[in-house]
């Protein structure tokens, strides 16, 4: 029981770590990325297309953050249902188990 | 589950068992008592089958951050402390487990109600309830004991004595100093820095309370923004009526250097409480070992025998005398 919860407090940390960790290392990515492209925005006929260059850039930063958080997101969902199911079969009350509310797995 | 899971998941507590707890995540370490490497329901059927010759005198052991009650363990395997003075002078030792990644008004909080369920339960009368905390676990213990004081809780009627080994009774320099470089990384404009400083940041509020030895939430607000190597005057005093004993250690004779180091993360000074004029405490009743680390203290026959000596009423032998250090 304790091996159990302890099992999922580990699987939510990793997630937890992911979705915190990723953010931080994205705004570190655009914060990086925002020097050469105010330099670039200060020089009038680099201005227009580096702006350009710099939403398409942020769009895709954005895009890859989001998509490593999203699938984090899914996995400690179906991790959560496993962590249930596994906790059902082996007799025991789910509700009594969990750290965190997540989906109960359905039947 | 083994020794080093157990230790892992304490240096995890001691490092961000506060949001653990806010998460309700399953590492969260809950104050309990371990008996003989399991844990132990606080309930009297459990106690009694656990402990069948329960004496009247029951000593409490509260470790310190980022470990477990194994560090009380002489490194050669023969017991600790409790189990020593239980042969010497038929106590009862319970040794404590918690999440040492609380904060230290929390933790004192939960061992205030863990001691009120334990004197309804314990399955002998309790004529006397000792304390013993090493490093924060002092500060529990003494955060405990205020928040028993205000709340007028029983249990603290049966206490005469407590014990404090390497507690920073006026705070640790390390966390303070540590505070202020994530401050100043912080204010840096730039990204790396930043990041660094927040993760810094991410330290635990147990941690964070060292700095000051804060037992009660609103001594926070005093916490000073820039950093002090000298220990500020504490706020909450040990409570007159108890007999209280400390103990600490010290890498080096020198004065100076005891009052700055210590054991290495407790100067002398706040180990020793120096410096606080609302309760002076007797000489006898503190005790500085020289050429001692801050992690030794917990486990070390030469600290038994001081607190055996302090057990007895005994003056600490010779060669024990505290310290001239620097207040």
């Amino acid at each position: 029981m304790k091996r159990d919860r302890r099992l999922r407090g580990l699987f939510e940390l990793v997630t937890d770590v992911v979705e915190h960790g990723s953010r931080a290392v994205e705004q570190v990515h655009k914060a990086t990325a925002a020097r050469p492209f105010d330099i670039l925005a200060q020089i009038p006929p680099l201005a227009a297309p580096s702006a350009l260059v710099r939403i398409v850039h942020d769009a895709s930063v954005s895009g890859v953050y989001g998509s490593i958080r999203l699938v984090n997101k899914l996995v400690a969902v179906a991790g959560g249902v496993g962590f249930d199911l596994a906790e059902s079969q082996s007799g025991k009350d789910p509700g009594d188990a969990p750290a965190r509310p997540v989906p109960r797995a359905k039947g | 589950m083994g020794e080093k899971t157990e230790l892992a998941i304490a240096v995890l507590n001691g490092a961000v068992g506060d949001y653990l707890a806010r998460r309700r995540n399953g590492l969260a370490t809950e104050l309990c008592l371990v008996h003989e490497g399991e844990v132990l329901a606080l309930e009297r059927a459990a106690l009694e089958r656990a402990l069948p010759s329960a004496s009247g005198t029951v000593v409490v052991f509260v470790h310190g951050l980022m470990c477990t009650e194994t560090i009380w363990d002489f490194a050669d395997g023969s017991g600790d402390y409790g189990e020593r003075l239980a042969r010497a002078r038929g106590v009862t030792p319970l040794r404590l487990r918690y999440n040492s990644g609380l904060s230290i008004p929390d933790s004192g909080h939960a061992l205030d109600d863990w001691l009120t369920r334990l004197v309804q339960v314990y399955p002998a009368p309790i004529e006397e309830l000792v304390l013993v905390g090493y490093s924060m676990g002092g500060l529990v213990v003494r955060a405990a004991c205020h928040t028993a004081r205000v709340g007028g809780h029983a249990w603290l009627e049966r206490v005469q004595r407590c014990f404090y080994v390497g507690t920073p009774h006026r705070g640790a320099p390390l966390e303070r100093a540590g505070r202020v470089l994530a401050k100043l990384l912080g204010s840096i404009d730039d990204p790396y820095t930043r990041l660094v400083a927040e993760l810094a940041n991410l330290r635990s509020s147990g941690v964070k309370d060292l700095g000051d030895a804060d037992l009660r939430h609103e001594d926070r607000a005093r916490r000073a923004p820039v950093l002090h190597l000298e220990d500020a005057a504490h706020p909450v005093p040990l409570l007159p009526e108890l007999r209280h004993y400390l103990i600490a250690g010290s890498l080096s004779s020198e004065p100076r250097l005891a009052s700055l180091f210590g054991d290495a993360l407790v100067p002398v000074p706040s180990g020793t409480f120096a410096g606080q004029a609302d309760l002076p405490l007797p000489p006898a009743h503190v005790k500085v070992f020289h050429g001692m680390s801050h992690l030794a203290l917990a486990h070390h026959p030469d600290v038994y025998a001081a607190l055996l000596a302090f057990w007895d009423g005994v003056a600490p032998a010779a060669g024990d005398e505290p310290a001239k250090v620097a207040p």
